[in-house]
């Protein structure tokens, strides 16, 4: 509705992430003069920006906490821990600020002036703190409109001797918009009496411009005292129904000629430039200067109706749900491109199989770019997660280093999006349940200081991300007690460690234990582990007991569009994750006869064990005489799956199947194929999984 | 959501095994002919799968098997039911197959009853109310509990599995 | 050709800083630590630009204005100055010294990009 505004709150939210960031180095480098600087120029752009489009409010707090920093900047006042805690509550109080006005609720001013005599309760020598004024409400500019401007320029003669060059000055004007420029160049003497060090031109200037006054002011700003400078907004009627200024009122506005003297000479009946001038009560180049504003107001009202364009600009905010739509639409496009040149094959007409080629080439270009511009640096989270192992960390009196690696590996917005929660929820538990207290650490002769790791990178089509901490590691034993008082498993069983681990992760395990308040959100590892399951991602752990405790989650890079392997079995179609696959081999009668019922596919003498997913799944129908193996990797094993025909690769367009289908585990979501039927997408780890639990029945 | 359910008296009826049931008319979105369904492994048999409208994925069930009546025939008068529910807190489309779609009717609340806790084979939270139109007495189906909470998702699919 | 900027200042980061900004937008640029030093190298070479702190040792900004004004080759240049306050006691102070502008600390990159526009063309 509003979008100056709507910038300014989206600006305002990434400076108050990079001002929270600043602010925790600050406190590790209190001295750092840049880090000062960064902390003021945030505070001083929210100052700014925010004052001009309205937001008093924040404006006037930011103000006042700018001016401590001002201090601090000029060395009158130290950076303290105090300072820092202040100033992060002030940033949250900005945010605050900004989310009312989102939301439209009323600004917390009592809160403003509270934080605002604290800030001034830090400042030394300052006794007296007079109260935080409640601004007046201002009322807002219209500057999304063009105005059109006159300015009349009219410099010192002397002023070329600072140094000041007019074609600099007049051509930031031009910048500014479109201007139509007159010299006056009357006072110009004969050529022999020309000081050259001196200047005798004044200037008209009609500017149309979205800019306000005082950005134009602006641009005068280092002439401002030498010179005559006259801003006048020229009055367009919006409706474009405002009478036509006559070239007389005009030049009176201006104050070039009086009423008088106009009547005067309208006695006569010539044009009344020519008549002005002829009487030499104006020069020619004023009565050029207003005849060009007539015929420029006249044009302008005329644009007026048509609706004026936007200046075009190098870079863009899109709101994120048409960046969505995007993608969807994309995804139909593949989608359609599909059936293109499924068509095109089949047709046999090579012509058409060019376009189809062309439009495959432009649609994957497309997909391309597409799924680019939502590609986000991870590091945007990181920050976040700073403060709130900081916050942790005093809260549970523990001294945690939090250190961060990968912060510019991307990753799909969404997925990023997603992530947050359960990156919460790791960290919170490695600092809750990792990390020990600072005695308990220096007792076991490690640094009073634990550490909780945070990395990213890339890893083929996936991102991994490191959870570390340097705690007490897990206990199997607890883990193992745990689990069978929980009745998960029997007192008997025989676990490894990696399957222990993999206990904390069922359902209902670890609610309980969580009485701290602080990972009390009743949400177990179990819901982590369904949330990066629902990114296509995977998660695994890592512990040595005293050591510490790792977190690895593998996300793949975007939940839009994957290349994958089409295959049918039936009449149903299925498609495979192409990055999991190495190759495809054949299956025959006399292969699996050979294998005395055990699923052990001979691939150049190695021994791979295959599913048969048509068992699996159930599927009715005859078993065709030879079947395909689709070899895959899955965390560093070669799993086969057998299927009826393998159809080739194919640009799958990922779709969800919807809350019914959220428990299911052998398919991530389903995909719509060129003929309009749906394949499903198959998980293939939980099917390996599921298919190595029901093998191991089996045979026991 | 009240006053969502307030705004119309009009009930969608269809057939399903001779009796007929009811559903408000403004949770309906349309009704399709029988399609190809493609079902999704592992689940339940009620959940007959997923089919394609117009580039979304929406999912089936086959009403007579979610309420343990004899499977259904299908005959030219099968038909998909596509309606907004609420399924834990998530609003999605979801197709219901039945025999036939029957008509339009308006009920006003006078001839609604509460639902008979006995004497119906339905599981007592899926009805809303019973209708009496005419001489007949329609099944008014509550949609959300129908395909919320155990009864909907799949809790056994595991065990459908092995 | 690229334009030639001399950057006065005695904080090392700031000159740094104004150094780094401007060699990113294609203008070659001469530093110097005060007042003297800048003179020295303004005798050596034509410059198109002279950004300079007021408050250096040795020699200080506003001198240095009344110094290069004094040169003939320097008479028309732009010479701006890094400030923390643009009062009108400063202002006039700067003018009759023949300062063409000021740029008001603490500023960022784009600021100062900006001002240099502005006085360059």
């Amino acid at each position: 509705m509003d979008s100056p505004q709507q910038a300014f709150k989206e600006e305002a939210y990434e400076l108050l992430t990079e001002l929270e960031t600043a602010l925790l180095e600050l406190e590790e480098c209190p001295d750092d003069m840049e880090i000062i600087g960064q902390v003021f120029r945030a505070m001083h752009t929210i100052k700014g920006s925010g004052a001009m489009f309205g937001f008093t409010d924040i404006s006037s707090f930011t103000h006042e906490v700018e001016t401590v920093y001002d201090l601090v900047r000029s060395g009158e006042m130290k950076v303290t821990k105090t300072l820092v805690d202040l100033s992060l509550q002030a940033r949250d109080h900005i945010l605050g600020l900004l989310d009312a006005v989102c939301e439209g609720q009323p600004a917390d001013l009592p809160r403003s002036g509270e934080l605002v005599r604290q800030f001034q309760a830090l400042i030394p020598g300052k006794t007296s703190t007079p109260a935080f004024e409640v601004p007046v409400q201002e009322e807002k500019a219209e500057i999304d409109e063009l105005q059109t401007y006159r300015i009349r320029f009219n410099p010192s003669p002397e002023i070329l001797k600072t140094g000041t060059r007019m074609s600099a000055l007049l051509d930031e004007l031009a910048e500014l918009g479109t201007c139509r420029t007159i010299a006056h160049k009357s006072k110009v003497p004969p050529l022999d009496q020309i000081d050259p060090e001196l200047c005798y031109v004044s200037w008209d200037i009609l500017l149309t411009s979205p800019c306000r006054e005082e950005e134009i002011r602006d641009v005068f700003i280092f002439v401002e005292d030498e010179c005559e400078i006259r801003i006048r907004r020229l009055d367009i009627g919006s409706d474009g129904e405002e009478q036509q200024k006559r070239l007389g009122d005009i030049l009176i506005e201006r104050g070039d000629i009086t009423q008088d003297e106009i009547d005067k000479v309208i006695a006569k009946s010539r044009r009344i430039g020519e008549m002005l001038v002829d009487a030499r009560l104006v020069d020619v180049d004023a009565v050029e200067s207003a005849l060009q504003e007539q015929q420029l107001v006249r044009q302008l009202t005329e644009k007026r109706k048509e609706k004026t364009e936007a200046p075009a600009s190098s870079s863009l905010r899109v709101p994120a749900e048409r960046l969505d739509e995007l993608v969807n639409l994309v995804g139909e496009m593949v989608t359609v491109q599909s059936r293109l040149s499924q068509t095109a094959a089949l047709s046999g007409d090579s012509e058409l199989q060019s376009i189809a080629e062309e439009v495959e080439r432009l649609t994957e270009e497309l997909r391309d770019s597409t799924l680019n511009i939502r590609m986000l640096p991870i590091g945007s989270t990181f920050s976040k997660f700073k403060r709130l192992v900081r916050d942790i960390a005093s809260d549970l009196k523990k001294e945690v280093d939090f250190q961060t690696a990968g912060a510019e590996t991307e990753l799909d917005k969404t997925v990023i999006e997603q992530l947050n929660d359960p990156l919460v929820h790791i960290i919170r538990n490695s600092m809750d349940h990792g990390l020990e207290l600072p005695d308990v650490r220096q007792a076991a002769g490690k640094p009073r200081q634990g550490t909780v790791f945070l990395g990213a990178q890339h890893s083929g089509d996936s991102v991994v991300i490191e959870i570390r901490d340097d705690g007490k590691g897990l206990n199997t034993d607890v883990i193992r007690e745990k689990a069978i008082s929980k009745g998960l498993i029997g007192p008997d069983e025989n676990l490894s460690d990696q399957e222990i681990y993999q206990l904390i992760f069922a359902p209902g395990f670890s609610t309980a234990q969580q009485v701290t308040g602080l990972s009390g959100r009743g949400v177990g590892m179990d819901v982590v582990k369904r949330a990066i399951e629902a990114l296509r991602g995977t998660i695994s752990l890592d512990s040595t007991l005293g050591k510490g405790t790792t977190v690895r989650l593998r996300i793949p890079l975007t939940l839009a569009i994957i290349e994958s392997l089409l295959v049918k079995i039936g009449s149903g179609s299925f498609v495979l994750p192409l990055s999991a696959v190495e190759e495809c081999v054949e299956l025959t009668q006399s292969d699996i006869e050979d294998s005395h019922g055990r699923c052990l596919a001979n691939v150049r003498g190695t021994l791979i064990p295959y599913i048969p997913l048509r068992n699996s799944f159930a599927i009715p129908g005859p078993v065709p005489p030879i079947q395909q193996i689709v070899i895959t990797r899955i965390d560093g094993q070669q799993v086969g799956f057998v299927v009826d025909t393998v159809i080739g690769e194919h640009q799958t367009v990922i779709k969800s199947l919807g809350p019914m289908y959220r428990d299911v585990r052998c398919t991530s979501g389903a995909t719509i194929l060129g003929d309009g039927s749906v394949a499903l997408i198959l998980d293939l780890v939980p099917l390996t999984q599921q298919h190595a639990v029901t093998e191991a029945a089996r045979l026991s | 959501m009240s006053h969502e359910e307030n705004q119309t008296n009009q009930y969608l009826t269809f057939y399903l095994n001779g009796e007929i049931f009811g559903i408000p008319i403004h949770r309906v979105l349309e009704v399709l002919d029988y399609t190809e369904i493609t079902k999704v492994p592992q689940t339940p048999d009620y959940m007959r799968g997923v089919i394609n409208l117009r580039g979304s994925i929406v999912p089936v069930v086959d009403m007579h098997l979610k309420f343990d009546l004899d499977p259904s025939e299908r005959t030219v008068n099968s038909c998909i039911i596509i309606m907004d529910v609420t399924i834990e807190g998530t609003k999605t489309s979801l197709g219901a197959l039945a025999d036939s779609v029957r008509e339009v009717i308006e009920l006003e609340p006078g001839q609604i009853e509460p639902a008979p806790k006995m004497g119906t084979r339905l599981n007592s939270d899926f009805v809303q109310g019973m209708g009496k139109h005419g001489d007949e007495f329609i099944m008014l189906l509550n949609i959300d509990a129908v395909f919320t909470g155990h009864h909907g998702s799949l809790s056994e699919a595991d065990s459908v599995a092995a | 050709m690229a334009k030639t900027v001399l950057a006065v200042d005695d904080s090392r980061s700031i000159l740094q800083m104004v150094s780094f900004t401007l060699k990113g937008a294609g203008y070659t640029v001469v530093e110097a630590g005060n007042g003297q030093e800048a003179l020295a190298q303004a005798q050596k070479q034509k410059f198109d630009l002279v950004l300079t702190d007021l408050n250096m040792p040795v020699m200080d900004g506003l001198t240095l204005v009344q110094k290069l004004r004094a040169t003939p080759s320097y008479k028309f240049t732009p010479i701006l100055m890094l400030t923390t306050e643009a009062g009108e006691a400063f202002k006039a102070k700067g003018k009759a010294a023949g300062l063409t502008g000021w740029l008001v600390k603490p500023f960022d990159p784009q600021k100062l990009m900006g001002v240099v526009k502005k006085v360059l063309g």
